[in-house]
């Protein structure tokens, strides 16, 4: 077999015993790599029901098959367990030079089951696996500790996936880092620190054998061309945080948490005052040849040093959507992010959750007590201090609102409700349990229906369906009966991407056309000159389809009901007062209608459940057995 | 009529513009806008506008009023007195 090693290594930290298991062609064929391998090894290796913080919840990674060969933005990896955010489905995705030691290592996959009673740092030399103690990193940010197992290893080749102290709380918004970049969302932090597992590192010395070597350099070169020229000339330039103004003039930027959908300060924290003001640098992920990453750094003031990786996603979750307007806190609210190992786009949203029970009486100052403020402090919309101390209170669990926020927004607001009588559910912005991303969906009426019916939450990156409507392809603001098709179309788009895994900037660079006739032929080629299989355009759409269909498959296992494809009671019930997007909410009669023409459109039943005979014909019997109606 | 131009992300590094306030002959298409933005700003061919300084460069894009993407096949119509055009690049995911 070309392009894989057929091998999966499986490590119990309670025993500290490995095995590794063979995988067929066909298996690979079906599951390709990327989140869709990672979700189906956690669906052959998870205790169905089990606590995602129990040692039944095993962590999966799955190995890019494009990684550690020439192909551009082909080094990522995937990663999946049962998320303790949503308690479905938690697969992240991240593009790093771990991905490619992993490859080179001589593994596809690597699954990690039980839970170690001492805090153990992994390393997989090889064929080779030493669990060392990681007592002493115990603490220690996530760029630091990644620092210390390079030089105790005396090796600067060795990759590490780390987590900080958010991880090592159990904060359920913490993530996995490596080389900067994130395994961001749904929690993935937390399992590993469920399982005092501190670190996995990987040291990767063999070739990756390919098909057609001289077919896939020529290919990728052609790509890399492409890629310098204007279809990613944004990316390079300014990177995603220039959403920051697109969606503020279109009325759909997160402000205060999601009341508005226009911030009177949003200059001040766009991509392009970030660009003027605070770029310290731009940087690449592994194999990438875009380099779209916008570092900002802050040289003056009470956050003088501050220096993190500004991504949209987090640029509107600790600035906009918290009413800040100063760059400098943002700024250092996402480097304590990256450091202690925390999504930033959960941590933005429930800090906003909480600023609007500040502001309306549900907390008092003294609810926000810390070691840095004894005696608490004010924590109204617009404060970036507050917004700065708070992501270090919740990644060291710190005080009652530490503690509290590690929870994340659904489990925080029904603790509140509990204890206090109030309904600030109605302010607690997620979906499944995973917080809402950058784009207010009261007027992007097919993406409400796609982060509705996801199944890993509140996700703006696995549906994509964002892109029909922002981009005036649909009438964004109304309902219609080509939603569901619609839908059905951009989730499996995504996750063709997210399968393989290619970065989606890369989509426009094959041909000029980012659609499937402009992408698949090419993505077919790059599959073929890899493994010397004779993929052809249904071939890779058939990716995105298993792909989707398996994590479906999870959660439905795992309890899934067609009353979890909801949205936050605010898209549905309190419309915005001003801006282009104001006047206008998803109904319930829109919604269900929605849901209805995509369950219709993907070939499930009424209440969202898949027939067996679409398992089968997706050439997954054995899912077919188990969950199949 | 008098027409504002807004200028987002790269086109507003371009032009060191954040607006421009244009006074059009009424018919005036957004194909013309486009044509007009590029000889004014020739370092626009290129990077956002196609060579052929009549298209945009994808993900480029113009926005009428907020409220509508002004689409390939709509570049014929054109601007009201008073409306507010933005021209903006659209992306997302990674």
């Amino acid at each position: 077999m070309y392009g894989y090693s057929g091998k999966v290594l499986h490590i119990d930290l309670a025993t500290r015993k490995t095995r590794v298991e063979s995988k067929p062609e066909a298996w690979y064929k079906t599951y390709i790599g990327g989140v869709s391998m990672a979700s189906r090894l956690c669906w052959e290796n998870i205790e169905v029901g089990c606590d995602p913080l129990a040692p039944g919840n095993p962590i999966c990674i799955a190995g890019g098959l494009f990684a550690g060969t020439p192909v551009p933005v082909g080094g990522k990896y995937g990663m999946a367990s049962k998320s303790p955010l949503t308690g479905f489905i938690g697969d992240s995705l991240s593009g790093s030079w771990f991905a490619v030691s992993l490859k080179r290592a001589g593994w596809d996959g690597i699954v990690i089951h039980g839970a170690s009673d001492e805090w153990v740092s992994v390393l997989v030399d090889d064929d080779k696996v030493e669990f060392r103690s990681a007592d002493h990193l115990v603490g220690l940010g996530t760029a630091e500790t990644e620092e210390a197992i390079r030089e105790e290893l005396g090796d600067d080749q060795v990759r590490s996936a780390v987590i900080g102290p958010a991880g090592e709380n159990l904060s359920r918004i913490a993530n996995v880092s490596n080389d900067g970049r994130k395994a961001g969302r749904t929690g993935q932090g937390a399992v590993w620190g469920s399982k005092k597992l501190k670190a996995l590192s990987v040291r990767g010395t063999h070739g990756v054998k390919v098909a057609n070597p001289e077919e896939l350099v020529k290919l990728s070169y052609d790509i890399l061309q492409a890629a310098q020229g204007p279809h990613t000339q944004k990316y390079r330039i300014l990177g995603t945080s220039s959403n920051v103004l697109n969606m503020n003039k279109l009325g759909l930027l997160p402000t205060r948490n999601y009341q508005q959908g226009v911030f009177e300060g949003a200059e001040l924290v766009s991509g392009e005052y970030l660009h003027e003001h605070y770029k310290a640098k731009t940087i690449a992920c592994a194999q990438c040849p875009i380099a779209c990453e916008q570092v900002g750094q802050v040289k003056e003031g009470p956050y003088a040093g501050a220096m993190g990786h500004i991504e949209y996603e987090s640029l509107y979750a600790l600035s906009s959507n918290c009413g800040v307007s100063d760059m400098a806190a943002s700024i250092q609210a996402i480097t304590n992010c990256n450091e202690l190992g925390m999504d930033t786009m959960s941590a933005g949203v429930t800090i906003s959750w909480a600023m609007e029970c500040y502001e309306k009486g549900v907390f008092a100052k003294e609810d926000f007590k810390c070691a840095k403020y004894p005696e608490g402090f004010e924590a109204e919309f617009g404060n970036g201090e507050a917004m700065v101390t708070l992501t270090e209170m919740i990644a060291h669990r710190e005080g009652y609102m530490g503690n509290l926020l590690a929870e994340g927004t659904k489990r925080a607001s029904a603790q509140v409700d509990e204890e206090r009588g109030t309904e600030t559910y109605q302010w607690a912005m997620h979906i499944k349990g995973l917080e809402t991303p950058g784009y207010d969906a009261r007027t992007l009426k097919t993406f409400a229906l796609g982060l509705a019916a996801g199944t890993r939450g509140g996700c703006h990156n696995r549906t994509a369906a964002y892109d029909p409507d922002i981009k005036g392809q649909v009438d964004r603001f109304s309902v219609d009966e080509t939603r569901g098709e619609l839908a059905k179309s951009t989730e499996e788009y995504a996750s063709v991407y997210d399968t393989l895994p290619l970065c989606k900037f890369i989509r426009r660079c094959f041909t000029g056309k980012a659609d499937r006739a402009g992408a698949w032929p090419a993505i077919a080629q790059l599959i073929n000159a890899t493994t010397g299989w004779d993929f052809d355009y249904d071939a890779v759409d058939l990716i995105g389809e298993r792909a989707f269909t398996i994590k479906k498959a999870f959660n439905i296992r795992e309890g899934w009901t067609r009353k979890d494809d909801h949205l936050p009671y605010r898209w549905q019930h309190e419309p915005m007062k001003e801006g282009p997007s104001s006047g206008y909410v998803v109904t319930d009669e829109e919604l269900e209608y929605l849901k209805d023409i995509y369950y219709e459109a993907k070939g499930w039943t009424k209440d969202g459940l898949i027939p067996k005979e679409k398992l089968i014909a997706l050439g997954m019997d054995d899912v077919a057995e188990e969950i199949g109606v | 009529m008098r027409v504002h131009i807004e200028f987002l992300g790269v086109s507003r590094l371009t032009t060191g513009l954040k607006e421009l306030k244009l006074d059009l002959e009424t018919g005036t298409t957004f194909r013309d806008i486009v044509r007009m933005l590029g000889a004014r700003y020739p370092a626009l061919i290129g990077n956002v506008i196609q060579p052929d300084g009549e298209t945009l460069q994808a993900p480029n894009i113009l926005n009428h009023n907020a409220r509508r993407m002004v689409q390939a096949n709509q570049m014929d119509d054109g601007p009201g007195d008073g409306d507010r055009i933005i021209l903006m690049s659209m992306s997302a995911g990674g």
